[in-house]
């Protein structure tokens, strides 16, 4: 399994598409930085097949003022939480 | 676990170097061994020896500094990168002719080969990029 991390919001990038092209079926995907806008009711849908393997950062929910605003399916994990996911994937694969 | 982490955004204009330092804490405060931290393209001025940002800010020169005396993690600087942009220790900086140095130790000028080495010998290698 791998992890892939996103830090670019589906508003601003495309390149959350060659990430989702590029994901394995058990793969997880974490959003960062500007990446966690995607968490949003309005844009989750962008990620459309990823129910239970899509992650927030929580941090960068809160320094956005979007902590509580994500939608239900997305699992918000700390930078704890970040570290242990790093720790289940065989490797992380950056998209920005 | 050793981690490696590859740092490719400056400082103060993406958020590559903030992001990366919150997770080497939180990699530390998880047991696991911070070995390498790897400076590429515009990350290479996360080593800037002359960096005074404002003391209500966060130090990230100084943040990255304190990992390697806390927990000696090597702060690893693209050479081609660095000489490109004006980072260059004193011998760097005597080669070129040029007055005052840049980088200074624990930052070291390394080679790329370096990163893949990194990459092969550490068990997680976690890119930031801007």
């Amino acid at each position: 399994m791998i992890l892939h991390t996103l830090n670019r919001s589906p508003t601003e990038s495309r390149v959350y598409r060659q990430a989702l092209a590029a994901m394995g079926p058990d793969d997880r995907l974490l959003l960062i930085e500007d990446g966690v806008q995607g968490a949003l009711p309005s844009l989750v849908r962008h990620f459309g097949e990823l129910e239970g393997r899509l992650f927030a950062l929580r941090e960068d929910l809160e320094a956005r003022g979007l902590a509580g605003r994500c939608a239900a399916e997305v699992l918000v994990v700390d930078a704890d939480g970040f570290v242990a996911l790093t720790e289940e994937a065989d490797k992380t694969v950056s998209w920005f | 676990m050793r981690y490696a982490l590859l740092v490719q955004g400056g400082p103060y204009s993406h958020q590559a170097a903030h992001s990366a330092l919150r997770f080497a804490e939180a990699a530390i405060a998880r047991g696991h061994h911070l070995e390498t931290v790897f400076f590429y393209h515009d990350g290479v001025y996360n080593a800037a020896r002359l960096a005074a940002p404002p003391q209500d800010e966060p130090h990230l020169v100084d943040g990255f500094r304190s990992l390697h005396e806390a927990h000696g993690t090597q702060l690893k600087v693209c050479i081609a990168a660095g000489l490109r942009r004006g980072l260059l220790d004193e011998r760097e900086a005597a080669r070129h002719g040029k007055q005052g140095h840049s980088l200074e130790a624990p930052f070291e000028l390394t080679g790329l080969g370096q990163l893949i080495d990194a990459g092969l010998s550490h068990d997680r290698l976690i890119t930031f990029s801007p």
